[in-house]
């Protein structure tokens, strides 16, 4: 496995400077009012350069840069310029892990549109460069995700480290404890034991690092050796979309709230065939005045993946859902998002993505209907006498995953 | 005729495609799905099932057994060792091991069981995975499936749309009479009525059914045909491989001579 890790500015940080953009070049500390007792979440270059350090409380870094501005963080802004960012990068890799910070991708295999691996992790940075407009990242690649972080952090912005394979261990061979991801009480007995680098602790045998710090152990031997495993750990797509509309007063025409779950409807459909994606489940939802609410939920019989799919079911819902009074608002509401392309395997089998599709639609159906809606029966090794016993019931399940 | 309807024909031809127009005396064209059975092929429904139409096998059952179950599970099996299967078991008789015994390749099979009296949600859950891509697609209803026509005829059209759209195969093995908007909707309809027990050496070894094509919208109603819908013996070592215990079709063609009806057997 190959994975490439790029660090950038602080996506609070750069949803601040987007909100002030006056403030760029300026000392400016995220987190807070000073007065607040909460830490630093983020602090710009002329701030870190004054000493102030992310998780430090927010009065500490006042008297360490008096001049500094003190923004409060926005959250649905990082969550929207996290989620730009990782459609940005998902179109150049397979896999991809947005951190507040710094990025993950994998970079296994090759790109058919760039020759080798250091031009696919300049696209990558290019493309991270360009979604957040803060400046260049500093890039490394490695074979596991903590090489490939200590790689980044030993390049520079704008340029690329590469950790060859097999290499790791020589890599990290001559780095601090300092930089382990571990418990302070194990760093330091490590450094009582008189170890001062990786490259000595990588000496010792796992054997001996699990008699000290048990299953931990094994896991330090890897890390020090360039050997872990942990991969990325990409977020799935946002599982749920909503869209309320508040209308201009309660209203109990069915034709008004029907053009209001189709408004919702087109913006719903508009952003999923944007991003390319399709939902297994639509929800429609009227916000009764003075009552609670009423809801009707449908697994789709095919993913919608655009305002007329969307649209097709939204109005199968509409004629089950009878407000019981006025409607003071409308909510649509997909979900179980996933991928609407198909399969690339289908490119050299043709018929895959075509099971896949009932095997996807089976699971829908078992969801909706049952575990035993839908089953695919299998003959069972052991049959014996009985007639019954001479099958099993199985899941139908993705056919390039049987 | 006159020029100038064979001109408005040649235009019609022209903008719309020869497919536009066809006389009266001309059968529609349909893709087939053969099964390589050649008395189902050549006789009684040329060419094989015909593909993006819903085909009927309809049986009554007030004398006994009819084969309408076994003919749709026979067919069902021949088509599994090509393509994936759904069989939509709204009758509740299907036994996966009999389905293997006629030769199915059970990886390929996928059952749906909406439920008794579920004929609706059956109908429904056949159209999903059909307009997912299930090229074949069987559906069993049982003596009691006599639903209300109004939602009947929705749920039918529906299916029958979507097997018409994606090209499928679509089998229903109904009871007769048939209920009037499947009698509608099909385009081929293959009338079944139990002929009489096959034996050897006293025991029942099938069951001779003589099936009418009632109708047919893909080709000459009015074919006729006696079939030996033969039981398969499983064998234990096919079913521990998971091969097909009898590799041949399990119908096959008798004579054409009716069975005494004193042959055929009660219950």
């Amino acid at each position: 496995m190959r994975i490439l890790c790029a660090l950038h500015a602080h996506l609070g940080l750069v949803t601040a400077l987007q909100r002030f953009p006056e403030l760029h070049g300026e000392p400016v500390i995220v987190g807070g009012a000073p007065e607040l007792r909460l830490p630093v979440v983020a602090a710009s270059a002329a701030a870190r350069a004054a000493g102030v350090r992310p998780g430090q409380p927010l009065r500490q870094a006042q008297q360490l840069c008096p001049a500094a501005a003190f923004v409060p963080i926005d959250p649905a802004a990082v969550t929207r310029l996290r989620e730009a960012v990782s459609a940005t990068l998902l179109r150049l890799a397979p896999a991809v892990e947005v951190g507040d910070d710094q990025v993950f991708c994998d970079i296994s295999g090759r790109h058919v549109q760039h020759i080798d691996e250091a031009a696919w992790a300049a696209a990558i940075a290019r493309a991270l460069d360009t979604a957040l407009g803060a400046g260049s990242p500093a890039v490394g690649m490695a074979g596991s995700r903590f090489v490939a972080r200590m790689a980044a952090m030993r390049s520079g912005p704008g340029r690329i480290r590469r950790v060859r394979p097999a290499e790791e261990a020589t890599f990290l061979a001559p780095l601090p404890l300092e930089v382990l991801p571990i418990d302070p009480a194990m760093a330091a007995r490590l450094a009582a034991f008189g170890l001062d680098c990786l490259g000595a602790v990588a000496g010792l045998s796992p054997a001996d690092l699990q008699r000290q710090f048990g299953p931990e152990g094994i896991r330090l031997h890897r890390l020090v050796r360039g050997e872990e495993i942990d991969g990325l750990h990409a977020e799935p797509a946002a599982q749920t979309w909503s869209e309320r509309l508040v209308l201009a007063g309660p209203v109990g025409d069915l034709e008004v709230l029907l053009q209001a779950a189709r408004r919702c409807t087109e913006t719903l459909g508009a952003r999923l065939a944007e991003r390319g994606l399709a939902a297994a489940t639509v929800r429609l939802e009227y916000e009764v005045e003075e009552s609670v609410p009423v809801a009707v939920a449908e697994v789709a019989p095919a993913p919608a993946g655009n305002v007329a799919e969307a649209w097709t079911v939204v109005l199968g819902l509409l004629g089950r859902l009878q407000p019981a009074g006025p409607v003071a608002a409308v909510r649509v509401e997909v979900g179980q998002l996933g991928p609407a392309g198909g399969r690339q395997t289908d490119l050299l089998r043709p018929g895959d993505s075509a099971r896949d599709a009932v095997a996807l639609a089976a699971g829908r159906l078992r969801a909706r209907f049952g575990e035993a809606s839908v089953r695919r029966p299998r003959l069972a090794l052991d049959p014996g006498d009985l007639p019954e016993r001479r099958y099993v019931w199985e899941a139908p399940v993705v056919a390039a995953a049987s | 005729m006159p020029d100038s309807l064979s001109a408005a024909l040649a235009t019609l031809r022209r903008r719309y495609g020869p497919q536009a127009l066809r006389r009266g005396d001309q059968q529609e064209a349909a893709e087939r799905w053969p099964t390589g059975i050649p008395i189902l092929d050549g006789v009684l429904m040329p060419g094989g099932l015909p593909r993006g139409r819903i085909t009927v096998i309809a049986a009554s059952s007030s004398r006994g057994p009819s084969g309408r179950l076994t003919l749709l599970q026979s067919l069902a099996a021949l088509a599994s060792r090509s393509r994936d299967v759904g069989y939509v078991d709204l009758a509740g008789t299907l036994d996966p091991g009999f389905l293997a015994d006629l030769g199915a390749d059970l990886h390929a099979c996928l059952v749906l069981t909406p439920g008794h009296d579920r004929w609706e949600r059956g109908l429904a859950m056949a159209r999903t995975l059909t307009g997912a891509g299930m090229p074949w697609m069987g559906v069993a209803l049982g003596e009691q499936d006599r639903p209300r026509t109004a939602l009947w005829e929705h749920a039918l059209a529906a299916f029958a749309e979507t097997v018409s759209k994606r090209g499928a195969v679509g089998v229903i093995a109904a009871p007769a009479p048939l209920a009037a908007p499947l009698a509608h909707a099909s385009s081929l309809t293959l009338t079944c009525a139990a002929a009489g027990w096959q034996r050897a050496h006293g025991d029942v070894t099938g069951l001779r059914v003589r099936v009418t094509t009632t109708k047919s919208k893909v080709s000459a109603p009015g074919a006729e045909a006696m079939l030996l819908l033969r039981y398969p013996r499983p064998y234990a070592v096919a079913e521990v491989l998971g091969l097909p215990s009898v590799v041949a079709p399990a119908i096959t063609m008798v004579d054409t001579e009716l069975m005494p009806a004193a042959a055929v057997a009660p219950g």
